[in-house]
């Protein structure tokens, strides 16, 4: 078979099919399909021309099978008339257009279009279009529409629910049922995604990646194994990968580029935002197990001439963009540590008071250098829950966090149990 | 007896259970376009259309118990039909056509409302902010029991133009011998006229509300005759209504020449000739019926479009359950009530807009409904019958010539 790459249904619909020696035989008018392990395959291929009707091309016959040309093995001679049955699967008929419902019975959304790939010699369904994009493509105005989008600076991006979330097809079906509620589609924790996304083989991942919004697809990433982390970035074209990537804590980012080919890692770093990469950047300059290469840049500084009330202040601005709060460090404004709080030390203090007058001063702190397991022992000696990162002149480079040190303790089995189960 | 008595008490509960759909959409029909169309047809023309009735009243019924038998069957509205038999190209067409007659009629109706206040002396920037709400919260807040209770309620005060045509006075044997005897006269005004009444009595969104409302309430297969008798009523009643209007209209504008070019006027025009509660019936009643109107027209665009695009729907959910339907119904709402408060508004031009392209998706949705109908996978053994077919096909052929010589005397005012 000499296919290339992808292929949505709609843009060979109603293609012409040629014989062996180049004549016309007919029209693509449906395809039947077989159910089958994880996607459904296409059996044969219904044609029908005004002169013969319809006939069913069994796809072994088919010689090309791409955008351009469709033929077959064999003469238009010896292609006979055939009609289908109302027990067979056709994906126009019986699947196209046809609404989804999820597991309660609620309706999502109607089918737009189908995206088909092949895998080990067979043509498989591999996932449905839900998106705008899928129906701009049926009325054949997608490269128009998306040009136009792009002039108002937006990208058209696809939305694509993977095979692998729909119940299995039956004949005479009038609705496609999701494995899941349509809540839980966007409302699905990323480690779960992370767990379907586990199961399913390689190219299919990254499909499942291309349906999720890349604020998702950045936390279910980071659930993920490093080595599929990797891979599924590489699969991923590189303006999503990058979105993503900006998308995740620099620390987490810096991991998965680490895993990366060098090459490729420097390309994606380039087209990230100049702010986001710098910070990605210094931190793949350190080894994997010193406390820079754990470290995260992201932690709440502010400076020591601000009151108790105006660091209340700040730091409800800032909670959204914040996952915890683990301390607050005071720095100058060279970002030189000068002292810590806890959020105990500020609710307790005068809101007067400015926070240079009740910070910590005597603060334990760690080099780039530190190895991992010395951070370790320093944050379960003195209970903390980060440390600071600082070079020689006490800059304050990020912090180690407790939950950096506690995927590094626990023994690897239970850590891929978390991901996988 | 006792039993028999008990039976026949069961068998109307269940009735009055299933009827509403089929009144709702027929009523609704008889909107502020409506009802200016026929006043006008009344005080131009006396009582020469009203034959024209019987016929109005029969496509009505055939066209709409095809709409209910559709829900019914298949418990789908008409948009979902014809998104998975018809595919995106023709669903989009629909829809964008769907989208903005309906947009215009709503426009039209928001204005039946301000005119008919102002009647009263109410200011349209108390009037239209306040009945936009009104609407608003009654779909949203409330179920879809609620909904139909208060849209039958608003059925029933279309009794007031019954009254209003009593108080018109008229001489019931000429009205009743005019009633019987086809009168026809070829000259454009007539013509216009003939065409606008059929025309607005029959509409594509009234097939897409029923329809939808059918399916939402889920009437079930084994009640479908009383849902066909609903149909009927409403059909019947709609023309009824219809019958005292141009009565009333007839019985004073006519015969005393009063010149009026929309049902505000006529409500005003009454006062002097038929008196002052003949003339506040009759302003009531447009009020009532914009109203209804105002409500089923983004109704059913949410339903259309919902359906169209796989959405959830419904009047019982609540906004976070079919966050789509409920949003299109208030863009609708709030963008029909802000046209009429916008300063030198043309609801001449709206009203013609509105016609002509409700006129271009009426041929297209009665033929789709004829393939629908007639299509064994999707209706079963509940497909028309041949003689059903022939009735429906040459109505539907006949409804078709006449909306496209509405169009084009539209654009070309000289042509019969």
């Amino acid at each position: 078979m000499y296919l290339v790459g992808d292929i949505f249904v709609s843009e060979i619909l109603k293609k012409p099919v040629l014989d062996r020696a180049g004549e016309e035989i007919g029209k693509i008018k449906d395809f039947l399909i077989k159910t089958g392990e994880i996607f459904p395959w296409i059996s044969s291929i219904l044609i029908t021309s005004k002169k013969m009707g319809p006939a069913l091309i069994p796809w072994e016959d088919i010689n090309l099978f791409n955008r351009r040309i469709i033929s077959v093995k064999n003469l238009a001679t010896e292609i006979i008339r055939q009609e289908v049955s109302d027990d067979d699967l056709l994906i126009c008929r019986d699947i196209l257009d046809k609404q989804i419902v999820d597991i309660d019975g609620v309706k999502v959304v109607r089918v737009n279009d189908i995206k088909l790939e092949e895998i080990e010699n067979n043509l498989c369904l591999i996932a449905i279009d839900v998106g705008l994009n899928g129906i701009l493509r049926r009325l054949s105005i997608e490269q128009g529409a998306k040009g136009l989008w792009k002039l108002f600076g937006y990208t058209l991006t696809s939305k694509l629910i993977s095979w692998d979330y729909l119940q299995s097809l039956e004949p005479k079906l009038t609705k496609l049922t999701l494995k899941v509620s349509r809540k839980k589609i966007s409302e699905l924790h990323p480690a779960d995604i992370a767990h379907i996304i586990s199961q399913i083989p390689l190219k299919e991942k990254t499909v499942l990646f291309d349906s999720l919004d890349p604020e998702m697809a950045a936390e279910a990433l980071h659930e993920l194994e490093p080595e599929t982390q990797a891979n599924i970035i590489e699969g991923m074209d590189k303006e999503q990968a990058t979105d993503i990537l900006e998308r995740m804590p620099p620390d987490e980012a810096a991991d998965v580029l680490g895993d990366l080919p060098e090459a490729k890692a420097q390309e994606l770093l380039n087209l990230m935002e100049e702010e986001e990469a710098e910070d990605v950047q210094e931190l793949l300059e350190h080894d994997d197990d010193t406390a820079g290469g754990l470290m995260t840049t992201e932690y709440l500084g502010f400076t020591p001439d601000m009151t108790v009330e105006e660091a209340f202040t700040n730091l409800r601005l800032m909670l959204p963009d914040v996952e915890l709060i683990y301390y607050i460090y005071i720095i100058d404004d060279d970002e030189h540590l000068l002292g810590v709080l806890s959020l105990k030390d500020l609710i307790m203090s005068n809101p007067q008071k400015n926070i240079a007058e009740i910070m910590r001063t005597k603060i334990k702190t760690v080099t780039p250098e530190t190895d991992q397991m010395e951070v370790a022992e320093l944050i379960s000696k003195y209970n903390l829950y980060a440390v600071p990162v600082v070079d020689k002149e006490k800059k304050l480079l990020g912090i180690v966090t407790i939950d950096d040190i506690v995927d590094l303790v626990l023994p690897p089995s239970s850590r891929k149990k978390r991901q996988r189960a | 007896m006792k039993i028999l008595g008990k039976l026949k008490r069961r068998k109307l509960l269940l009735f009055l259970s299933i009827l509403g759909p089929g009144i709702i959409a027929a009523n609704a029909g008889n909107d502020a376009g409506g009802i200016a169309t026929y006043s006008i047809a009344g005080a131009h023309e006396g009582y020469k259309l009203l034959w024209l009735l019987f016929l109005i009243t029969l496509v009505l019924a055939v066209v709409q118990e095809m709409s209910a038998r559709m829900g019914v069957v298949t418990g789908k509205g008409l948009a979902d039909l014809i998104r998975e038999r018809f595919g995106v190209k023709v669903t989009i067409l629909t829809m964008i056509l769907l989208l903005f007659g309906n947009l215009t009629v709503t426009v039209s109706e928001f204005a039946g409302i301000a005119a008919s206040l102002e009647l009263f002396g109410v200011s349209r920037y108390i009037s239209i902010p306040l009945s936009a709400i009104l609407i608003w919260a009654l779909v949203v807040k409330g179920s879809y029991r609620v909904v139909e209770r208060v849209m039958l309620f608003f059925c029933l005060i279309y009794v007031s133009y019954i009254i209003s045509g009593f108080l018109a006075k008229p001489p019931w044997l000429h009205v009743m011998t005019q009633l019987v005897t086809p009168n026809f006269r070829y000259d454009s005004k007539f013509i216009t006229l003939f065409i606008a009444v059929i025309g607005t009595t029959i509409t594509p969104w009234m097939q897409f509300y029923l329809q939808s409302a059918v399916a939402d309430k889920g009437i079930k297969g084994e009640n479908y005759n009383y849902a066909r008798l609903d149909v009927y009523v409403g059909s019947f009643i709609t023309d009824f209504i219809a019958f005292f209007i141009i009565v009333a209209a007839a019985a004073t504008l006519y015969v005393n020449h009063v010149d009026i070019n929309s049902a505000s006027d006529a409500a005003l025009a009454l006062k002097p000739l038929a008196g002052k509660y003949c003339s506040i019936l009759f302003a009531i009643g447009l009020l009532n019926a914009s109203i209804l109107s105002a409500l089923i027209l983004p109704l059913t665009t949410a339903y259309a479009l919902s359906e169209a695009f796989g959405w959830e729907s419904g009047i019982d959910k609540k906004f976070k359950e079919a966050p789509q339907f409920l949003s299109f119904y208030t863009i609708f709402i709030i963008i029909g009530a802000l046209f009429i408060l916008l300063p030198n508004l043309d609801l001449i031009l709206i009203m013609l807009f509105a016609q002509t392209i409700n006129g271009i998706l009426l041929p297209i949705i009665l033929i789709i409904m004829l393939i629908l109908i007639n299509d064994k996978s999707i209706m079963g053994e509940h497909v028309n019958t041949r003689f059903l077919n022939i009735v429906t096909g040459g109505m539907a052929g006949v409804l078709i010539i006449l909306t496209i010589l509405l169009i084009a005397s539209t654009f070309f005012p000289d042509l019969f």
